[in-house]
């Protein structure tokens, strides 16, 4: 009987262990690049030729120096920063006024619309991407911030509208009929009761749009040419991406654009991933 | 005084309300999403060849002359090949190893479920540039991949890849796993735990407790991300474009990178980029629409 229970146990003992090796080789693999890469933009280019895996024997920091003024990245985050804010906020704003019009004011529109937006999740951009380069030149956006703009916000509108108007469904209505006995207009109701309520998804629904808005990398590219108007993932891919054999410079320039994010995920995980689940209801 | 405010008052007040709160956004989606959707189909079947689109040279309808022109293009089945490589890595590759790393977390077999958990999910939040730009310098002839490889075989010599997909399909594999980590983790939590732990007590194993309690509960879920995974496949463009651009002589071109190529390098092809992208819709719409049957037919039921 002892036999028995020792062969069991040190038999889950090895499972146990491969399992925490199969943990720590999959975590290795995912961070390695990153701590690889890291490492690197502290070695002069010609320390890395010598030695490409190591740890850098003296750290300098001119490669970030030089990143940094020849990069232009002030303006580039500064971009960033412009584009993603105003579209979450618009997103925000546009999205819960609608959701909140689907789901507690009835209106036989609100078939049609709403289902407009959620075919818009299934939509990909590579089947905008010309016809909308050709619109934005048209009416005179092309490379301008309006003409980033509102694509952004448009194709951030279906999801937010999709969790908007789940959550807000759930409201209770008895709240809304008696604000409206008290003579509460909807604008007043949506402000004083929806907003506040609806905060929750309001969180969700920002952190997708700010996550996909930062990366956003193919149409800014089309819709834009001066340089003044670009976005970290379009400055950081013009610049580290020429940078062929400098190399030193070309991971400075990767470590500074992939820093924002970073500090993005490491304050707001939890919600991230909250929102990563949440946001995976295409189909 | 509300008592004042007659039926009518109020029915045109909720339909004022209603449209104030709609248009905004309903007015921007049409014009960035629904109308360009129809208007590249439009194109597609069209001659438009640049300049201004109206009022300019007259535009025609030529009927499916390009989606002809499309089809007899070795570079399309090409492109289209490598779509189905990624398709496949996502849906055979991603979501399994994202299950079972899900999985091994959710069922408390490691400590420091967070730690890993934190650490496999970081590359899906960085900026597809960086990472393109990271990679490619790391697999070049003069980056750390071939150094690497000489750590266990002193002999290796970088030559050209004759697999130039392999690269790009590993750093796929590298950087979304974590995504669907996340989105079983998420869905596991879900599952009442009571059920497993008597499934435990009555003395089933861990892995007939994986089969006829987990699996079939997440169902749904595992068509979802096949979905995500089909559908996120065919939209590659940023990696691939940022890593080999295509190159070389097109081995690594996906659709969306041909398409980019017809409408913005060299002589612009919209008609033909057009083509191509509701070629990439009504695939994307045909392997969803094979998942879904493939559940109805295998699986899901409650």
């Amino acid at each position: 009987m002892r036999d028995v229970k020792d062969t069991r146990s040190t038999r889950a003992r090895i499972n146990l262990g491969l399992t925490y090796a199969v943990m720590i080789f999959f975590t290795v693999m995912a961070i390695y690049p990153l701590i690889w890469l890291a490492m690197n933009s502290f070695k002069t280019t010609t320390e890395f030729q010598l030695n490409k895996l190591g740890i850098p024997r003296d750290w300098v920091l001119v490669n970030y120096q030089d990143a940094w003024v020849r990069g232009k990245f002030p303006s580039l985050i500064l971009n960033s920063i412009i584009y993603t804010g105003i579209t979450t906020v618009a997103t925000l704003i546009f999205s819960f006024m609608a959701g909140f019009a689907f789901a507690k004011i009835p209106n036989k529109a609100t078939k049609y619309i709403h289902g407009s937006f959620i075919i818009g999740l299934l939509l990909t951009l590579q089947s905008i991407m010309v016809p909308l380069f050709l619109i934005i030149n048209w009416v005179g956006l092309y490379n301008s911030r309006l003409g980033v703009l509102i694509p952004y916000i448009g194709i951030a509108m279906p999801m937010g509208i999709y969790l908007g108007t789940e959550y807000i469904k759930a409201i209770p209505t008895a709240l809304i009929e008696s604000a409206r006995i008290d003579g509460a207009t909807y604008m007043k109701i949506f402000i004083a009761i929806i907003v506040p309520m609806a905060a929750p998804v309001g969180v969700t629904v920002a952190i997708l749009t700010v996550t996909g808005t930062w990366n956003e990398f193919m149409l800014i590219n089309i819709l834009t040419s001066s340089d003044a108007l670009k976005s970290l993932p379009v400055g950081v891919q013009k610049f580290a991406g020429a940078l062929s054999s400098d190399f030193g410079k070309q991971f400075a320039a990767l470590v500074i654009g992939l820093i924002p994010m970073l500090l993005f995920y490491m304050f707001f995980r939890k919600e991230i991933t909250k929102g990563v689940a949440a946001g995976a209801v295409k189909g | 005084m509300p008592k004042t405010h007659t039926l009518a008052d109020a029915k045109r007040e909720q339909r004022r309300a209603y449209w104030t709160l709609v248009l905004p956004g309903f007015l921007i989606y049409i014009s960035v999403m629904a109308f360009p959707t129809i208007f590249s189909i439009f194109l597609s079947l069209s001659d438009y060849s640049g300049g201004k689109l109206f009022g300019g040279k007259p535009v025609h309808l030529v009927g499916f002359k390009w989606y002809q022109n499309l089809f007899s293009d070795e570079y399309f089945y090409l492109a289209l090949k490598n779509n189905m490589w990624i398709v496949f890595v996502s849906v055979f590759g991603q979501i399994p190893l994202g299950f079972f790393l899900a999985y091994v977390l959710y069922r408390g077999i490691v400590k420091f479920a967070d730690f890993f958990q934190t650490m496999i999910y970081l590359p899906t939040v960085i900026s597809t540039v960086v990472i393109g730009i990271l990679w490619k310098s790391f697999f070049a002839p003069y980056g750390a991949f071939p150094e690497l490889v000489r750590l266990f075989n002193p002999q290796y010599e970088y030559g050209i890849s004759n697999h130039p997909m392999l690269p790009v399909l590993f750093v796929i594999l590298w950087m979304y796993t974590g995504m669907y980590l996340i989105i079983f983790i998420a869905n596991l939590q879900k599952i009442d735990s009571a059920v497993i732990e008597a499934a435990r007590i009555d003395g089933a194993t861990e892995g007939q407790t994986l089969r006829y309690i987990i699996l079939p509960a997440l169902s749904g879920v595992l068509v979802t991300t096949a979905i995500l995974a089909i559908s996120g496949s065919l939209k590659s463009f940023d990696l691939i474009y940022v890593m080999t651009a295509g190159g070389p002589a097109n081995r690594t071109s996906v659709l969306s990178i041909y398409m980019f190529d017809k409408a913005f390098k060299g002589a612009p092809r919209y008609p033909l980029a057009n083509a191509i992208s509701t070629v990439m819709v009504i695939i994307s719409f045909i392997l969803i629409g094979l998942t879904k049957w493939v559940e109805k037919k295998f699986g899901g039921r409650e």
